[in-house]
């Protein structure tokens, strides 16, 4: 049917074009319906536990997600407590108070927050700490010295080391932080002076992430298309010959973006890739037929023969090359997480498109090229021949060198697999939105500046619970000394900056209560002092701050953590430390706790994604490999395929686990790339090397030709693919950087992997690629049991995706299917028509 | 000119109605005003229930017993305050020497504590008891903090403008209140924020004559920002008591006087 096809593209070139046309158009119709969604909470869906939770325990404690923007002055001895920098931070405030979307309200800021302090003998003050611009630098001193007295404004507004203040902006939403962050240095730039001001904050640099990423894709995408051509000119010289692939290319993108987005999924930090990964797999065929087209064309001198001809030649390694890439993006679809899901599934389309194009698009875009323009073909090739020396030479090399030390190669190849399987053990589990910026960025640098100056600007919520039978536990003072322990436990631990709760108000205001004596710093003895101190604090301006940490009816605490690395790994420490803590530390009270906050939402989505990763890439390797055991009627052929890919993969992942890059979101999801490119190759190589063989039946000559034009047309690929990719590694955003830093050595250890080991292992075990096939598989017993344990593995894997088992149960009836499947083999392998069969062959 | 806030206080003047208020300048009409919210009578004696509400629905409860005696008609007044619900704050009182010109004093006694504190406040707008009334909304505003403008006399209120003298000093830019005609009491009060935005707003929402006064019997303040409100029940309202200013004391703060608060 797909013959079929190829030759009605090649009659009806103009039939094929009109429909690229109006589907190109069709999809091109659906953009300006584009949702964009770059808010990486996102990544779980709506009503997942830990979002949902955020969300109520925001509403709950009046919460909001904001804006640190802090103030630093390096050159005064008082930093920034001057009267000049702290007036035009009060101008500043107030201007911030104008931006649409800031809760005005909550702005924590020195002249939006109440002071409890010494007004003399007896007398306790309640007043604004910084109620309008001051006169003297006597009142910037007493300001600092006060805001450094109250703990609630100690290391979070003012810097430890009273030299720095930080105001914390809160926002209605998330996804207007990069607005309203612009927004605050256009008012810093108008009024600031002297002072250096620093924006940072995990909503911001999500929101900006967002933001530059699609800068980025406007400028990444293009210019790989535009390095990928120049490279294909450099290697056919043929304009003509390397605009179908281009175009092929450019269709590919816009229509399945076109879906994407006509099927209503928001473009979001992951689909914005799609483009990015379908420009290579897309020409990747387009460039194994010109290649083949390009060496066979002299020989034929008929464009559509010669079409024709590679096409078919092709066929099959290209089918099968697309569907593995595309089951390797597929399996993203089962993973836990909705943007990975739709980017895997489109992903895959993409590349199935691009295949569909490449059997007609390319033929017809053929048929319709004047004869005439490929005159120069064959001149072409003679030049080239002398021109590709290098690479003819190379290859040359690689021949002789792979039939020679093949044992040397498997050797070697055998410690690259236990050096990298160390390497891998090193791998560190880790993610930070802030780290997908460059080191010189203005958020990182910010982020760096800050959190050394203040106790952290990542925020982490811990919420305690009432499930006792006692009503308002958390005015006891039993339970407050609890809390009390549990924050001293935790900063004595380091990795928290500093921790705010109801125990240090209580504390705050009992001292202050009786006359700013420190002694008293201590929770009161009974509730009803507890209750006394803060009705007392009620009697601010701002009564409402204490329902931030607690409910009214005193059943929940909100414990406000500081956190000055937004490492999920060191996020993760803290959530162990509060667990240790509990458990050694029985409350007084029954109680429950759980976390909110974007710090422990970024642990759960990271959690989720390594591990769905992990098993949806073990999945769809055995089904890659379910698949070469079909294509190449063996599972011995079939494992033989996958090795090279194996190697590539190990070899990457032990590259990450030396070098210290932290296994992260982009890492995570490059993997399913790293396998859908990988096996590429193989399938190219074994499939023509079987063809070769076929007509004459001798390894040392089949490797010679192996050596020519498959080859050749494996090393251009890589070669293009792997240089389009590396301007991505300028790139300002990491994720970027990390892109273009698989592709490159996804091609390049891949090729290499596939050129050295595949005929060094067939130089080892001929019989094993070029064995005589059965007939059936299943007539051989041990093909047939691995192909049942593959199967089985496959539907393990798949259920798992779809149910809610964990691998228990189904990994028990997997055991089972191939215990009574490898019975049934052997029974098979008995039977009459086997027998019949072996006789034949 | 003058300001006064709307009010909680349940204690008033007897007002006058042969007055023909079209022909009031605005300085009288305030000025009526706030003797009618906070001057009725020489003093005299309520119990208060607040209902505190958040955004989220949460109520909170707030009991107390407050005693009030002039000293000057529109001037000096003594407030004594005394709680007795939520359970564990019972027995806290708090006494205030209202001045004009200056600032007011304020003591607090917190019984668990056994301590009793002046309070000190840079302005009168800060809470009272974590409520959405502030202290001014409870012992009214200074006339002479607000310049005053008639902006209408339509119907059956007079509506006024009063904008800060000290801008810094608050956190509004102005707010109106409409008073009513026959009885002088403020009927409603809207505060305007720094940004132009109607931000709060207080109002009576039952009045009714008590001992031939007119009496404001409930009231609600409203922040329109943070989503919450507090309304206040006035019961037990008696005028005229004849309360001995030794009482509004600080020694009268550890020991309530029970003769007046049963």
């Amino acid at each position: 049917m797909f013959r079929k096809i190829i030759h009605l593209s090649i009659k009806k070139p103009k039939t094929v074009f009109a429909i690229c046309f109006i589907v190109v158009v069709l999809a091109a119709f659906q953009f300006p319906r584009i949702k964009v969604d770059t808010d990486p909470e996102n990544m779980l869906s709506k009503d997942e536990f830990v979002r949902v939770f955020d969300h109520d325990v925001k509403k709950e404690f009046a919460l909001y997600d904001f804006i640190v923007l802090g103030i630093v002055n390096n050159e005064t001895e008082r930093g920034v407590f001057t009267k000049d920098s702290l007036n035009r931070i009060f101008a500043i405030t107030e201007k911030i108070k104008d931006i649409e979307g800031v809760i005005t309200r909550e702005i924590i800021a020195p002249s939006t927050k109440d002071n409890i302090r010494q007004g003399g003998l007896g007398v306790v003050v309640f007043e604004w700490l910084m109620k309008s611009p001051i006169e003297t630098e006597a009142e910037a001193v007493f300001l600092r010295d006060e805001a450094m007295d109250n703990p609630m404004f100690k290391g979070s507004m003012v810097s430890d080391s009273g030299k720095a203040l930080c105001l914390y902006i809160p926002i209605e939403k998330k996804n207007i932080s990069y607005r309203v962050a612009t927004q605050i240095r256009k008012i810093v730039s108008d009024l600031g002076s002297g002072e250096k001001y620093y924006i940072t904050g995990l909503p911001v640099a999500e929101d900006t992430f967002g933001f530059e990423m699609f800068k980025q894709m406007a400028i990444s995408a293009p210019l790989a298309g535009l390095i990928i051509f120049l490279l294909m000119f450099f290697f056919f010289r043929n304009i003509r010959m390397i605009i179908p692939p281009m175009i092929l290319a450019v269709i590919t993108i816009i229509v399945t973006m076109g879906l994407l987005i006509g099927f209503g999924f928001p473009v979001h930090i992951m689909s914005s890739m799609i483009p990015i990964f379908l420009m290579p797999i897309a020409v990747l065929d387009s460039v194994h037929i010109l290649s083949e087209f390009f060496d066979k064309y002299p020989r034929y001198k008929d464009k559509k023969k010669t079409i024709t001809h590679v096409i078919e030649e092709l066929f099959t390694p290209m089918l099968f090359t697309s569907l593995t890439s595309a089951v390797g993006f597929f399996s993203l679809s089962f993973s836990p997480i909705p943007p990975v899901q739709a980017f895997g599934v489109f992903v895959a389309l993409g590349i199935m498109v691009a295949w569909l194009l490449t059997i007609t698009f390319i033929p017809a875009y053929v048929s319709v090229i004047k004869e005439d323009s490929l005159k120069d073909f064959g001149h072409i090739l003679s030049e080239e021949a002398a021109h590709s020396g290098l690479l003819d030479k190379s290859l040359r090399l690689i021949h002789r060198f792979t039939l020679k030390h093949f044992k040397a190669i498997i050797g070697f190849s055998g410690l690259l697999i236990v050096i990298s399987i160390y390497g891998i053990s090193h791998i560190q589990v880790n993610d930070n939105p802030v780290k997908w910026f460059n080191k010189n960025h203005e958020i990182r640098i910010a982020d760096k500046i800050l959190n050394e100056h203040f106790a952290g600007t990542y925020t982490a919520y811990l919420v305690i619970k009432n499930q006792s039978k006692t009503e308002e536990i958390f005015k006891e003072p039993k339970m407050l000394a609890f809390i009390e322990g549990l924050e001293n436990y935790l900063i004595e631990k380091g990795n928290v900056g500093k921790i705010t709760s109801l125990a240090d108000v209580v504390k705050k205001v009992h001292y202050e209560l009786f006359d700013g004596d420190k002694t008293y710093n201590i929770i009161p003895e009974t509730k009803k002092a507890v209750s006394q101190c803060l009705i007392s604090y009620e009697n601010s301006h701002k009564p409402d701050d204490l329902w931030h940490m607690v409910t009214p009816d005193y059943s929940k605490l909100n414990v406000w953590l500081q956190l000055k690395s937004g490492d999920n790994k060191d996020t993760d420490k803290v959530l162990r430390q509060v667990d240790a803590y509990f458990s050694a530390n029985p409350p007084p009270y029954k109680v429950d706790y759980n976390w909110a906050g974007l710090t422990y939402i970024n642990v759960v989505w990271q959690n989720k994604m390594v591990k769905g990763m992990l098993v949806n890439f073990l999945g769809s390797f055995f089904i890659v490999f379910f698949m070469m055991t079909f294509l190449f009627r063996s599972p011995l052929r079939g494992l033989i395929s996958m090795v090279p890919l194996t190697l590539t993969i190990l070899f990457i992942y032990g590259l990450l686990g030396f070098i210290g890059k932290d296994y992260d979101m982009p890492v995570a999801v490059l993997s399913a790339l790293t396998l859908g490119l990988s096996i590429d190759f193989a399938i190219h190589f074994i499939q023509r090397a079987r063809e070769i063989y076929d007509t004459s039946p001798n390894w040392p000559k089949t490797s010679e030709e192996m050596f020519k034009g498959p080859a050749r047309a494996i090393t251009r690929n890589a070669f293009v693919v792997a240089i389009g990719f590396l301007p991505l590694l300028a790139a300002p955003l990491v994720p970027y950087r990390t892109v273009g830093f698989f592709m490159f050595t996804i091609m390049l250890v891949s090729s290499i992997a596939t050129l050295f080991i595949l005929p060094a292992l067939i130089t080892a075990f001929p019989q094993a690629i070029f064995g005589k096939e059965e007939k059936k598989m299943v007539c051989n017993c041990k093909y047939c049991v691995i192909i049942s344990f593959v199967v089985s593995l496959s539907i393990v894997y798949l259920s798992r995706s779809y149910t809610e088992y964990g691998l228990g149960i189904t990994s028990l009836v997997a055991v089972l299917v191939v215990t009574i499947a490898s019975g049934i083999c052997s029974k098979i392998a008995k039977h009459k028509f086997c027998l019949v069969e072996k006789k034949e062959t | 000119m003058k300001r006064f806030s709307i009010v909680l206080a349940g204690f008033f003047l007897l007002i006058s109605f042969e007055f023909a208020y079209s022909e009031e300048s605005v300085e009288q009409i305030v000025d009526k005003a706030n003797k009618a919210a906070y001057y009725q009578g020489t003093g005299g004696k309520a119990k208060v229930e607040m209902t505190i509400t958040d955004s989220q629905g949460r109520i909170r409860k707030r009991v107390f017993k407050i005693l009030r005696l002039d000293l000057a008609d529109g001037g000096q007044q003594k407030f004594y305050v005394y709680f007795s619900e939520p359970a564990d704050v019972e027995d806290m009182t708090y006494l205030v020497w209202k001045h004009l010109g200056r600032d007011d004093d304020r003591w607090l006694y917190l019984p668990a504590l056994d301590l009793l504190r002046r309070i000190a406040a840079s302005d009168n707008r800060s809470s009272f008891v974590g409520s959405t009334f502030v202290y001014e909304d409870i012992s009214g505003r200074a006339l002479d903090q607000d310049e005053h403008q008639l902006i209408s006399s339509e119907g059956e209120t007079y509506l006024v403008k009063n904008t800060p003298i000290s801008k810094d000093s608050v956190e509004f830019s102005y707010y109106n209140v409409y008073i009513d005609k026959n009885s002088y009491l403020p009927i409603r009060a809207e505060y305007f924020n720094k940004q132009g935005k109607l931000s709060r707003i207080v109002e009576a929402l039952e009045t009714g004559d008590v001992q031939g006064y007119p009496t404001v019997k409930k009231s609600k303040a409203s922040d329109l920002e943070n989503g919450s409100n507090t309304v206040t029940e006035f019961s037990e309202i008696q005028y005229d008591l004849g309360l001995d200013e030794s009482i509004f004391t600080e020694r009268y703060l550890k020991r309530p006087p029970r003769k007046w608060l049963d």
